[in-house]
């Protein structure tokens, strides 16, 4: 079977488990957190102690990351797909009008974001096409790194070449989500398209940072399967690659599917209440790791997770292709569910005691 | 204030820490990362009275002052900046980012940090000393911050570092002293001043490096992570000076044995 996991990543043996409150407190006491304590804190059983989770968090997040939220922005530069993602808002099959941005379009949209004083930027295209290939995604990275200190990109899995001739022009790092790791619902989800090769996708983050990239952000879209595996192959994930890219700069991001462009249903709706526990429990497990949440979820999740868990957040975000210099619009890939501006988030981020961080990398290593 | 000194490490009876010829009061030096915002880093720095903070070249921002950390500590009166390299993954981007920070700082001094690992952000030996020699060579007065290993320390001195900076644990850690037989190590061969960088958490813990002979502290999460930054600030002078006074006046020799009032030996006589 070519869509089986590997052992090293499979989290089969923790999913019959049923954890006790005795084991939950144990887990959340540990001196060194391991997979155990993991599966103990994303088990339904510590639902219960959501409130002694969020003090750690908060207690780890403050060691590790200080008082700071860093921001970054992803821009959308294309929305042609021949993917057939059956969740997203410009898989194939949709009806949707498709746009690529020209590069006198990015320089536009590059300029009305560093307006902004954002300084770390995540481009996006959707899966390889001849409108939005690899020159045209290598010519966008040295754009914008004209321009931004810290860039980065959500475009389609690569070789390592490629990867490493985006890391000479400029980009720093690659966000690759792999939706999700149960095979059978990666097969049911990835109708068809590149992005139905479930293992090349695993192994993507690893090329790119062997072929230079440094940053490295993954996750899983929460809602297409069952959380706790998603969960605890995320973290295995994470482990395998700190362990065989040891100078890898890596990142967990936590999007969670609610209503999606075309009105695709979660077939394992995750709860705010969850969403909440399940990134306490990583940060607990992963002090040093940066936790990532997006303006897919509301404002008010976003202000109670700030410093909370989370270490980093998108900002003003348009998922529409051309949707921050006005130079084109259509529907986005998902909806934003917190629409602030940068000063309105930066006033609330302060009014909370936490500094809005824009710039927290340097051209200079690249 | 400028001295005839390169580099003083404190013997009893000196009292100024001398670093690159620059002569300090202060033995308290400040990292401004990880506060909840630039007037409370400010506060803090003032109420530590220190004169010498670490600033990350990666946090310059010239082109958005409100998320700038260097310009507002650029205008602090009597507290001279570090820059560091915290983001180089090698001695060839270290010096890159340290010749980038003097001339936006102006400052010749350089926190020469090497973390290869962004997770657990351990010091990388090998670079470290590469950049350190270089940055030396070229005329900076470079303060590295290194693993707790003696002969890396000695090996720095003969490069001409202005002091070295082993840790006492993980940065943000709170681990304290962790390395203290090998800080110690440090001290006792070190003609340069050594100072305690990283993995300190309570000001006792600060006195405790004093007492064994640092010349100074580097703190930065433990003040910037407390309820009361500026009162952690404060604290952390006061360790500090604890300290030093104590190391100063001499500490009682330790001894495992009690001596027994009734000598054991008193036989032989």
């Amino acid at each position: 079977m070519s869509n089986s996991l590997p052992t090293w990543l499979d989290p089969s043996p923790w999913l019959n488990r049923i954890f006790s409150a005795a084991e939950v407190q144990r887990a959340l006491g540990a001196e060194s957190p391991d997979e155990k304590t993991l599966a103990a804190l994303l088990s339904p059983a510590a639902a219960d102690f959501i409130e002694p989770m969020a003090a750690r968090a908060q207690a780890l997040t403050r060691r590790h990351f200080g008082r700071t939220i860093q921001l970054y922005v992803p821009l959308y530069l294309s929305s042609f797909c021949p993917g057939g993602c059956a969740y997203c808002g410009f898989a194939s099959d949709r009806d949707t009008e498709r746009h690529k941005l020209s590069f006198d379009q990015v320089e536009t949209e590059l300029a009305a974001l560093k307006k902004m004083g954002l300084e770390e930027i995540l481009l996006l295209t959707g899966e390889r096409t001849p409108q939005a290939d690899f020159d045209y995604v290598l010519k966008c990275v040295e754009l914008a790194a004209n321009h931004f200190h810290k860039v980065t990109i959500e475009v389609f899995p690569m070789s390592e070449k490629e990867y490493g001739q985006l890391a000479e022009a400029g980009c720093t790092g690659v966000t690759l989500y792999q939706e999700t790791y149960h095979p059978q619902t990666y097969q049911q989800m990835h109708r068809w398209g590149p992005k139905s090769e479930m293992l090349e996708r695993i192994d993507a983050p690893g090329r790119a940072l062997g072929g230079g990239l440094r940053f490295a952000g993954l996750g899983a879209l929460l809602g297409l399967a069952d959380p706790q595996f998603d969960l605890l192959a995320l973290y295995r994930h994470v482990r395998h690659l700190q362990k065989t890219r040891w100078q890898a700069g890596l990142s967990i991001s936590f999007p969670r599917i609610q209503n999606e462009a075309g009105g695709f249903t979660a077939p394992h709706p995750v709860s705010e209440q969850q969403l909440a526990q399940f990134v306490f429990a990583f940060r607990i497990c992963l002090p040093d790791v940066p936790l990532v949440l997006s303006t897919r979820e509301s404002a008010a999740f976003r202000d109670g997770m700030a410093g909370l868990g989370c270490n980093k957040m998108s900002v003003a975000s348009k998922t529409t292709v051309g949707g921050y210099g006005d130079v084109g619009s259509d529907e986005g890939q998902f909806d934003v569910n917190d629409n602030r501006d940068v000063t309105t988030f930066c006033t609330m981020l302060r009014e909370r005691k936490l500094e809005p961080v824009f710039k927290n990398w340097d051209a200079a290593y690249r | 204030m400028k001295s005839e000194v390169r580099n003083q490490k404190s013997e009893v009876g000196t009292q100024k820490l001398i670093l690159g010829g620059v002569e300090f009061t202060s033995r308290l030096i400040l990292g401004t990362g990880k506060f909840s915002d630039t007037q409370t880093m400010i506060q803090a720095i003032e109420a530590s009275g220190t004169e010498l903070v670490t600033v990350a070249l990666r946090r310059f921002n010239r082109d958005k002052p409100d998320d700038d950390l260097c310009a507002p500590l650029a205008k602090l009166k009597n507290v001279k900046l570090m820059p560091n390299t915290s983001g180089a993954m090698n001695a060839k981007e270290a010096v890159r980012a340290a010749q980038l920070g003097r001339e936006l700082s102006g400052s010749p001094f350089v926190k020469v940090e090497i973390h290869p690992n962004p997770h657990h952000l351990m010091p990388d030996a090998i670079e470290t000393y590469l950049a350190a020699k270089e940055l030396a060579a070229d005329g900076f007065i470079v303060l590295p911050y290194i693993p707790a290993d003696p002969v890396l320390a000695k090996k720095l001195e003969d490069v001409g570092c202005a002091a070295v900076m082993p840790l006492g644990a993980a940065i943000g850690s709170g681990g304290g002293l962790s390395t203290a037989e090998m800080i110690k190590l440090i001290i006792r061969d070190s003609n340069i001043p050594v100072i305690v960088d990283a993995g300190l958490r309570a000001p006792s813990e600060a006195a405790r490096a004093m007492e064994m002979g640092c010349d100074a502290c580097l703190v930065n999460s433990a003040i910037a992570a407390a309820n009361d930054p500026s009162g952690m600030a404060r604290a952390f002078a006061l360790g500090v000076k604890t300290g030093f006074a104590a190391r100063q006046a001499g500490l009682m020799p330790k001894s495992e044995v009690a001596v027994a009032s009734s000598p054991l030996t008193s036989f032989l006589s």
